[in-house]
């Protein structure tokens, strides 16, 4: 295939040119974003879309709204699990984050986030709870299934079933809240009521 | 943003002089040290020293430039492209791991790596480039792994000729498209499978092979084990990897890998702009050369400097290429080295005498036998494919 090439200069200025018009806009765009919404836009992040890749693969991205209302409305497509005002707030977040006049050095989303205070605003009292297994059930096929595999057998991630974890439920508790290795806190999105559900119905497996 | 040499998690980890035996000259590298240097080591955890990770699940990782004064890119240190990671190991292992073929063909077949190895072993030294290397030097910005310099690398692979095993099958008349699938499969299942496609022209090829060693070592899991699709002068969409089902087909495959993604505009688009209209696959590379010493940022004193890189043409041979030292308007023809094979790169040196103090880009461009040379930035496409404008390294000479 033959591609002939534009001249450098032509490139600089419509880059420059695009630039200005994006970064005013883009900068009114995440004054509006308040910081509960831009965490509660982290914790998708981490639990929605790290089931399928880790989030380096977005927080590299620079672009532009249409571009980014375009990738989330693929993901969804493609079966992430996140609601039309998920889709939203995604959207607006990465737009106002991630835009093409963004500087290339941000501070990576993993360490502002474990900054913030999770967004659950009970106590966490895990040991007074008491787990629902038939709710686990659920709760770990729509959150945890994709890298712990079908009946928590091991996938991605390690094998849950029988295995010592679930012998400190205190410790599963935290795991799960925080994150380990690999693994993203869920933090922002599954209750410890969530957590004790996905625990009792392990410990019944 | 992530991905910068000097400052990748996994480079430069420790100080140590390392020498490497390239282009003729000695060059010492310097500050580099392999993660781990035990003579049996664990391949999952060590296929990837040193390189620099752009996304780390699944993997998504590019060799240093400076890697490549080596004519072979080591297996360890070779990029990788994964849309969702290695199969299960046990899937791809002996008793479980079959080739079947199958489609418009009639004799459909399942064999063994066993039986695949009845047929004439061939090796071929070829650059595999991922699609989207340079990605990131694209302006507008587009999405995607934003792929920087190292997402290419030249290794030897040994395997069969696929047009040997589709004619143990038997073509069938109006088979005009082999479908190639891998074991690797997406975390959840509504996400689209990487299934593709070659023209029959490609498969037929004698230089098209399934490869099976890399390097003149079994090919490691993050490139394909047991088996890969190598089309050599073809960017790395086409050389599947974990290879378990071909099928003839009378179209090109199905499916969003193959008509979607991957697919160029035939006419030039407005920059910036998300939809196209006509496009065709990723196929062909398109000509290209990498500046690999200097490296970028580094300082040296006046005297004779050897400039060397690498230049690779795809299905074409590289002619010439060329370095500037004043943003393209002079250019020095440089000396061609090494090696000299089809669908291999080959290596470039140029003695720069630096007389004074200073900042110097240096630039380089190829030119391949059909004459095509390197424009100064690739036209602009929507998914950021085929860039190969100039190269460049910016240094210091102190003074």
């Amino acid at each position: 295939m033959t591609i002939s090439g534009y001249s450098r200069d032509f490139f600089l200025v419509i880059g420059l040119v695009g630039l200005a018009g994006v970064t005013a806009a883009q900068e009114e765009a995440l004054s509006v974003i308040s910081a509960a919404s831009a965490q509660r836009a982290e914790g998708l992040i981490i639990a929605r879309c790290s089931v399928c890749h880790s989030a380096d693969l977005i927080t590299q991205q620079r672009l532009p709204r249409t571009r980014w209302e375009a990738t989330v409305g693929k993901m969804e497509h493609w079966g992430a699990e996140i609601s039309k005002d998920e889709t939203d707030l995604l959207v607006r977040y990465l737009s106002a984050r991630y835009h093409p006049g963004a500087p290339d050095q941000l501070p990576p989303l993993d360490s502002e986030f474990r900054k913030a205070e999770l967004l659950t605003q009970e106590p966490v009292a895990e040991s007074q709870l008491k787990g629902v297994p038939a709710r686990g059930a659920g709760i770990f096929e729509h959150n945890c299934q994709a890298c712990h595999g079908a009946m928590a057998i091991g996938g991605v991630g390690p094998k849950l079933v029988k295995t010592p974890i679930l012998k400190h439920e205190d410790l599963f508790t935290e795991t799960v809240l925080h994150g380990r290795g690999a693994m993203p806190g869920w933090g922002s999105v599954l209750s410890p009521q969530d957590i004790a559900d996905i625990y009792a119905w392990l410990v019944t497996k | 943003m992530k991905g910068e040499p000097t400052s990748g998690s996994l480079s430069r980890r420790a100080l140590l002089k390392s020498v490497v035996h390239g282009l003729g000259v000695t060059l010492a590298l310097g500050h580099v040290i392999p993660r781990v240097q035990a003579e049996e080591r664990d391949v999952s955890k060590n296929e990837t020293d040193r390189l620099i990770v752009h996304v780390a699940r699944p993997l998504d990782a590019e060799t240093p430039v400076q890697e490549f004064a080596s004519y072979f890119t080591p297996n360890s240190r070779f990029f990788v492209r994964s849309h969702f990671g290695p199969p299960p190991a046990e899937l791809l292992s002996d008793p479980n791991w079959r080739l079947s073929v199958g489609g418009m063909v009639d004799r459909p077949l399942t064999l063994t790596l066993k039986e695949l190895k009845q047929c004439e072993e061939v090796a071929v030294t070829a650059v595999v480039q991922c699609s989207g290397n340079g990605r990131a030097l694209h302006r507008p910005k587009v999405p995607g792994v934003q792929w920087r310099r190292g997402a290419v690398g030249n290794a030897q692979w040994t395997g069969v000729r696929l047009r040997d095993v589709l004619a143990k099958a038997g073509v069938q008349s109006g088979a005009h498209h082999a479908q190639l699938q891998g074991a690797d499969r997406p975390v959840v299942a509504s996400v689209p499978m990487f299934t593709r496609s070659i023209p029959l022209e490609k498969a037929l090829h004698s230089d098209t092979i399934l490869a099976y060693e890399m390097n003149g070592r079994p090919l490691p899991l993050l490139h394909g084990a047991p088996l890969r699709v190598i089309t050599p002068g073809w960017m790395a969409d086409s050389c599947t990897k974990w290879l378990t089902e071909i099928t003839m087909l009378a179209e090109e495959a199905k499916g969003y890998y193959m008509q979607t993604a991957y697919r160029v505009p035939t006419t030039p688009v407005e920059q910036g702009t998300a939809v196209s209209g006509q496009s065709i696959p990723v196929e062909a590379m398109v000509v290209k050369s990498l500046v690999v010493s200097p490296q970028e940022g580094e300082i040296m004193k006046a005297g004779p400097v050897v400039i060397q890189g690498v230049a690779w043409g795809g299905e074409v041979k590289v002619a010439k290429v060329e370095v500037s030292l004043d943003e393209g308007k002079t250019w020095e023809t440089a000396r061609l080295v090494g090696e000299d094979h089809l669908y291999a790169w080959r290596q470039w040196q140029l003695v720069w005498k630096a007389k004074t103090a200073g900042t110097f880009t240096i630039f380089c461009r190829a030119t391949d036998d059909h004459g095509q040379t390197q424009p100064t930035a690739s036209p602009w496409n929507p998914s950021g494919f085929l860039w190969n404008g100039w190269d460049h390294v910016t240094i210091t000479v102190a003074a």
